[in-house]
């Protein structure tokens, strides 16, 4: 393998690498949103019966 | 049995996935002029495809909202939601494109950017979506979601002008491979590797655009019903 490819094979893992972070990224934040939101709702149905 | 069918689905999308990168890296051949680096079109055409597509149901979305905002309030919403989650997953898979459009420039090219004709227009209709997204995320208001709605329509105006692009000017980015002149196409050995990714990246891209449209319904429950009870004090 000459540097040329070495670096060819580095770049092609790099954007593939960068594609699913960024993917996986949103899917987390996504989730983690998901989770506050329930949270958020329990806790005002709760407020609402309480009151 | 919904729960089921999202799990067969999620399933399904994973194989598609893991299907599309055995033949992206072990069964398409290197390209005879680029050798491996070739291997990105195979993450950078499929995201651009499906960015394209959730920006048209964004603006679908928003056409709907404008036009039933007044006389079918919930239909509204529900439109709007759509408009939200594409344009989102749009930015997302456009990231995507912006990304790794410049890694293979590099070893291309040898330039990581340059002003050419397709890669400003991208990166223009990035900056549209993202202006959007912000909108919604920190204007406050009953006028919020109209102003957006507009927003989008004008945004949505770019997908077409990206699409041609390299049609229109020849620049530096790579004439289109499909649809293109005569020259164009692709070898039949590499075209079922974008074939598969294409499909696999269109349904990973359906869960994600599915499950963020079921966050901003219920966002938009929540707050119908926190204004309701404010209402009642």
């Amino acid at each position: 393998m000459d540097t040329r490819d070495i670096l060819d094979h580095q770049f092609l893992v790099a954007a593939y690498a960068v594609t699913w972070a960024i993917q996986l990224g949103y899917l987390v934040w996504l989730g983690l949103k998901w989770r506050s939101q329930k949270r958020d709702a329990a806790r005002s149905a709760r407020n609402s019966h309480s009151s | 049995m919904k729960r089921l069918a999202i799990g067969i689905y999620a399933a399904v999308t994973v194989a598609l996935m893991a299907w599309g990168f055995y033949q992206a890296i072990y069964v398409a051949p290197n390209d005879a002029m680029q050798g491996e680096i070739f291997r990105i079109i195979y993450y950078h055409v499929p995201s651009a495809s499906v960015a394209f597509l959730f920006f048209a149901i964004s603006l679908a979305g928003s056409i709907g909202y404008l036009s039933s905002r007044r006389n079918r309030p919930e239909w509204a919403q529900v439109s709007d939601a759509w408009a939200l989650a594409g344009a989102e997953v749009g930015v997302v898979f456009c990231t995507v494109v912006l990304t790794t459009g410049p890694l293979w420039g590099r070893r291309a090219w040898g330039i990581w950017w340059t002003w050419d004709a397709r890669l400003t227009t991208t990166l223009v209709l990035w900056l549209i979506y993202v202006s959007y997204l912000l909108l919604r995320r920190f204007a406050a208001g009953p006028q919020m979601q109209t102003l957006a709605a507009v927003l989008n329509i004008f945004g949505a105006l770019d997908v077409p002008i990206v699409y041609m692009s390299n049609r229109w000017w020849r620049t530096q980015h790579p004439a289109p491979v499909f649809g293109g002149d005569s020259s164009a196409g692709m070898d039949p050995s590499m075209v079922g590797a974008l074939l598969w990714n294409m499909l696999a990246w269109l349904a990973w891209g359906v869960l994600i655009l599915a499950l963020r449209y079921r966050v901003e319904r219920q966002q938009q429950k929540f707050a119908a019903a926190e204004a309701q009870e404010a209402l009642l004090g």
